[in-house]
């Protein structure tokens, strides 16, 4: 399997966006969401550009890698742009046929939007490019904590996530080795009649699942025999704190939200 | 029945590299024509198979070893049609496996991938067993024939065995051979193991082994590959030795095998028996075989040398 | 430092898969379990570490009672196991964190962690793997990751249930090397294996039939003992067989475990002449 194809595969490099607490990149990203959103301007849309790439070259992410891992994604971006382009009906009408009308406002919203949700997608890239799905989960943990006394379940939660993480390289892989030995046995996945099909979809699919089920029961032995003990009394090795260079990243962030806030009410 | 590898090239080509190196290569290309190999010209491209070139006879029986990552699994994923050669041509009886319409052909090819069990799925073993013919078209009377057969093939008597059992009810050894009758009753005519006996305890290892011999000796042809050396040397006819994708050595176990230094090199070993054979030679003992895969061979012929010198030095001394 | 007394489990009630077992490994000694699928030798193993603990009779490590829940993870921490399956007992998709993971179960401040981490690497030949992703690494590296894992527990015993067994031979030989040096080095090692040549490192080779202990001896004594070998379904290793069939066929040799003893035995043999 081409793993690069994995939306924001983790990109191994020393940066300081890389040695940013995860928990305040992730909360941060959430601050840019929020701001994209709020953005109502093409200058406004232009200051998030321009913020963006800075990161990613503070983040030393080679141009390559950063296309690499939004391209799969840009499929949502288009099918945004169209849902604009031919449902917002307003302004001058620019081109008329049958059911279609693409007008002044909807070929404006098309490419705002588009752009602002590309703008999106390279920022939600950055967090998983520069930081390993462990710091994540962790982070993702530490921000759920307070709500444990709801019960929320967030140390549980986060190991979920890590072990799901952990495994869905070496299932996509035993998938596609499961598909060799039952194309080599004539399934036919890609044709045939809807019974065929869905006889050669069984024959995937459950050897994918009682390789999950096999798994998971000697995955449960090997973290038991490792004192695994649930979330209370755990320790981590790489203990987040949050230092100089988040502050600064905060810093950067409360400029940029106070810039798209002037371009909404100035311009 | 002949199936022939012609210069046959594979290559996993990582796509966004590709596309970026391609603008720098087309201006560098456009300075200087020549520079560019014969093949391996896009240095993007990370080859798992290169210029394999051997022709498997009918009847044969050909090992396949080397490394994890030596081009194994590329290579015997080519001979059913599963992977296409990205250059050069694989030929089922002059037929390109590559060309459309192909699947009848890619048929005769029965591939036995590594831990087959792992694929069982049906909710009775006959069904699992059937999945093949049954995709292949055939009628109820021709399934129910061929998973007879292929069941007694590998040893499961179908009067005795419970068909209707659940596969996943079997001890491991068993449900092995049943992966295994389902390959068999495609009715394939050239058989392809990927480590059939990997992960088996030494007895049912053994079984699995004489197993596979039987259906060599019923006529079918086969390729294996394994680690073991001490099997391969025992049953193959000839034998092809992959490393980094290249074939670097082809031939009888004997010819193979009088390489040991620089098998050793690429991290491979030689059968048990030869090893001893070897040491033994280099002192001078004049052992008739070129190749020893069992001990029994090997002491037959240290016992009659011994005796011979024996004989000798006893009449000497009288 | 490991005691079996009548150590007596079963899954379903009635069949034993453990029967009876009474064993005593001292510390230090490197202990290899034989026996064919179904034996037993897993479930021994796996009592070793109180993954699995006795119905009748009683298993202590150390000293401590495995069915006691309060020597829990005092037991699990000093015993720590090594499974078969490479991919199924990494837990973090890095190997630090991999590493990290029992240590962290015990609640161990992090410059300690770190410390362990770096050590555990290093004693099993990874150093500077530390920020690889375990997904990457070959099966025989994967293993390592998994010994190291449970070194950074700091235990006094290893256990290693058919770890072999899904690796190729290059990656069992860097296996075997590290489980040397660790016997070498002081550890307690109990090993579950079907590879004579491994079973011929240990001082001590246990053979287990339908539950029970059959044969306790030194490999020189008992995987040379082609008769009994064979019995039990198992491998007789080719050291073995070769001098066995040498002396059937009348060549007076005696070496029958090392090959390079026999080797330089039949060189002699016939130099001498």
């Amino acid at each position: 399997m081409d793993t690069n194809m994995i939306f924001g595969r983790y990109y191994a490099a020393d940066s300081p966006v890389h040695r940013m607490d995860a928990r305040v990149k992730l909360t941060l990203l959430l601050v840019f969401i929020a701001a994209a959103i709020f953005t109502q301007t093409p200058e406004g849309l232009v200051i998030l550009i321009a913020f963006t790439v800075a990161f990613y070259i503070f983040a030393r992410i080679p141009v390559r890698t950063a296309l690499s891992s939004v391209a799969p994604l840009l499929l949502i971006v288009l099918l945004t742009a169209f849902a604009n382009l031919f449902f917002v009906q307003q302004g001058a009408v620019y081109f008329h046929w049958a059911f279609i009308t693409i007008t002044e406002r909807g070929c404006y919203l098309a490419v705002f939007m588009g752009i602002r949700l590309t703008i999106l997608l390279f920022a939600a890239c950055l967090l998983t490019l520069t930081t390993t799905t462990l710091d994540i989960t962790d982070a993702f943990e530490t921000m759920l904590k307070p709500f444990t006394r709801i019960g929320v379940p967030a140390h549980e939660l986060s190991m979920i996530m890590g072990i799901a993480l952990r495994f869905l390289p070496q299932f996509a892989e035993e998938l596609a080795y499961t598909r060799n030995a039952q194309t080599s046995r004539g399934a036919r996945l890609s044709e045939g009649s809807l019974k065929e099909r869905v006889a050669a979809l069984k024959a995937l699919i459950i050897p994918l699942f009682t390789s999950v089920f096999r798994h998971a029961e000697t995955l449960a032995g090997a973290m038991d025999a490792r004192c695994y003990h649930g979330g209370p009394g755990r320790t981590r090795l790489n203990t987040p704190k949050v230092q100089a260079r988040d502050f600064v990243a905060m810093a950067i962030m409360a400029v940029l939200v106070a810039a798209v806030v002037a371009t909404n009410i100035l311009l | 029945m002949q199936l022939v590898f012609s210069n046959v090239s594979y290559s996993y080509v990582n796509r966004n590299q590709a596309k970026a190196a391609k603008s720098r290569r087309k201006a560098k290309e456009a300075q200087n024509e020549t520079e560019v190999a014969a093949w391996g010209n896009n240095p993007d491209q990370m080859w798992a198979l290169r210029g394999a070139n051997f022709t498997l006879n009918k009847g044969e029986f050909l090992g396949i070893c080397g490394h994890t990552g030596s081009g194994k699994s590329t290579l015997i994923q080519h001979m059913n049609g599963l992977l296409h050669p990205t250059k050069g041509a694989v030929l089922l009886d002059g037929h390109n496996l590559a060309e459309k319409g192909s699947q009848e052909y890619c048929r005769k090819v029965g591939v036995v991938f590594q831990y087959p069990e792992h694929q069982l799925f049906a909710p009775t073993v006959y069904d699992d067993v059937a999945f093949g013919p049954r995709n292949m078209g055939l009628t109820d009377d021709e399934v129910n024939q061929r998973v007879k057969e292929s069941l007694a093939q590998v040893g499961l008597d179908p009067e005795t065995f419970n068909t209707d059992a659940s596969p996943f009810e079997l001890s491991g050894g068993q449900q092995r051979r049943v992966a295994f009758a389902g390959v068999l009753a495609m009715k394939p005519e050239i058989l392809v193991l990927d480590e059939p006996a990997a992960g088996l305890d030494p007895a049912s290892r053994a079984n699995f082994l004489n197993l596979i011999a039987d259906l060599h000796a019923s006529g079918l042809t086969v390729v294996m590959v394994s680690h073991s050396m001490d099997d391969l040397a025992r049953l193959c006819d000839r034998l092809l030795v992959l490393n980094k994708g290249r074939t670097i050595y082809q031939g009888t176990p004997a010819e193979v095998f009088s390489h040991p230094a620089e098998l050793k090199k690429i991290g491979l070993d030689i059968p048990a028996a030869q090893r001893v054979a070897n040491a033994l030679k280099a002192q001078g003992v004049a052992l008739p075989k070129e190749l020893y895969a069992t001990s029994t061979e090997l002491a037959q012929d240290i016992a009659t040398l011994y005796a011979a010198k024996h004989e000798e030095v006893e009449g000497g001394a009288r | 430092m490991i005691e079996f007394n009548e150590a007596g489990f079963t899954y379903d009630g009635s069949h034993f898969v453990l029967d009876d077992v009474t064993l005593s490994v001292p510390k230090g000694q490197f202990l290899c379990i034989l026996g064919s699928n179904g034996s037993g030798k897993s479930t021994l193993a796996k009592h070793i570490n109180a993954l699995l603990t006795p119905d009748r009779g009683t298993v202590s490590v150390m000293g401590n009672d495995t069915s006691n829940p309060e020597a829990l993870f005092l037991v699990r921490s000093n015993a720590g196991m090594v499974f078969q399956n490479p991919d199924d007992q990494l837990v973090a998709t890095i190997v630090e964190n991999d590493v990290a993971f029992g240590p962290e179960n015990l609640g161990l401040p992090a410059d300690e962690l770190r410390k362990r981490v770096t050590e555990a690497l290093a004693t099993v030949g990874l150093q500077g793997y530390e920020a690889r992703e375990t997904n990457a690494l070959s099966g025989g590296q994967k293993q390592r990751v998994a010994i190291a894992g449970v070194l950074a527990m700091r235990p006094q015993i290893l256990i290693l249930d058919e770890a072999s067994a899904m690796i190729d031979p290059r990656g069992r030989a860097g296996l075997i090397r590290v489980v040397k040096e660790l016997h070498e080095a002081g550890l307690t090692i109990i090993m579950v294996t079907h590879f004579m040549e491994e079973a011929a490192l240990a001082d001590r080779v246990i053979l287990m039939k339908e539950g029970h202990i059959v044969a306790d001896g030194e490999p020189a004594d008992i995987l040379t003992n082609a008769q009994l070998m064979t019995s039990m379904n198992l491998e007789v290793p080719f050291t073995t067989q070769l001098a066995a069939d040498l002396q059937n066929a009348g060549v007076p040799v005696t070496s029958n475990l090392s090959e390079t003893d026999l080797q330089e035995e039949l060189c002699n043999l016939f130099s001498a002449m």
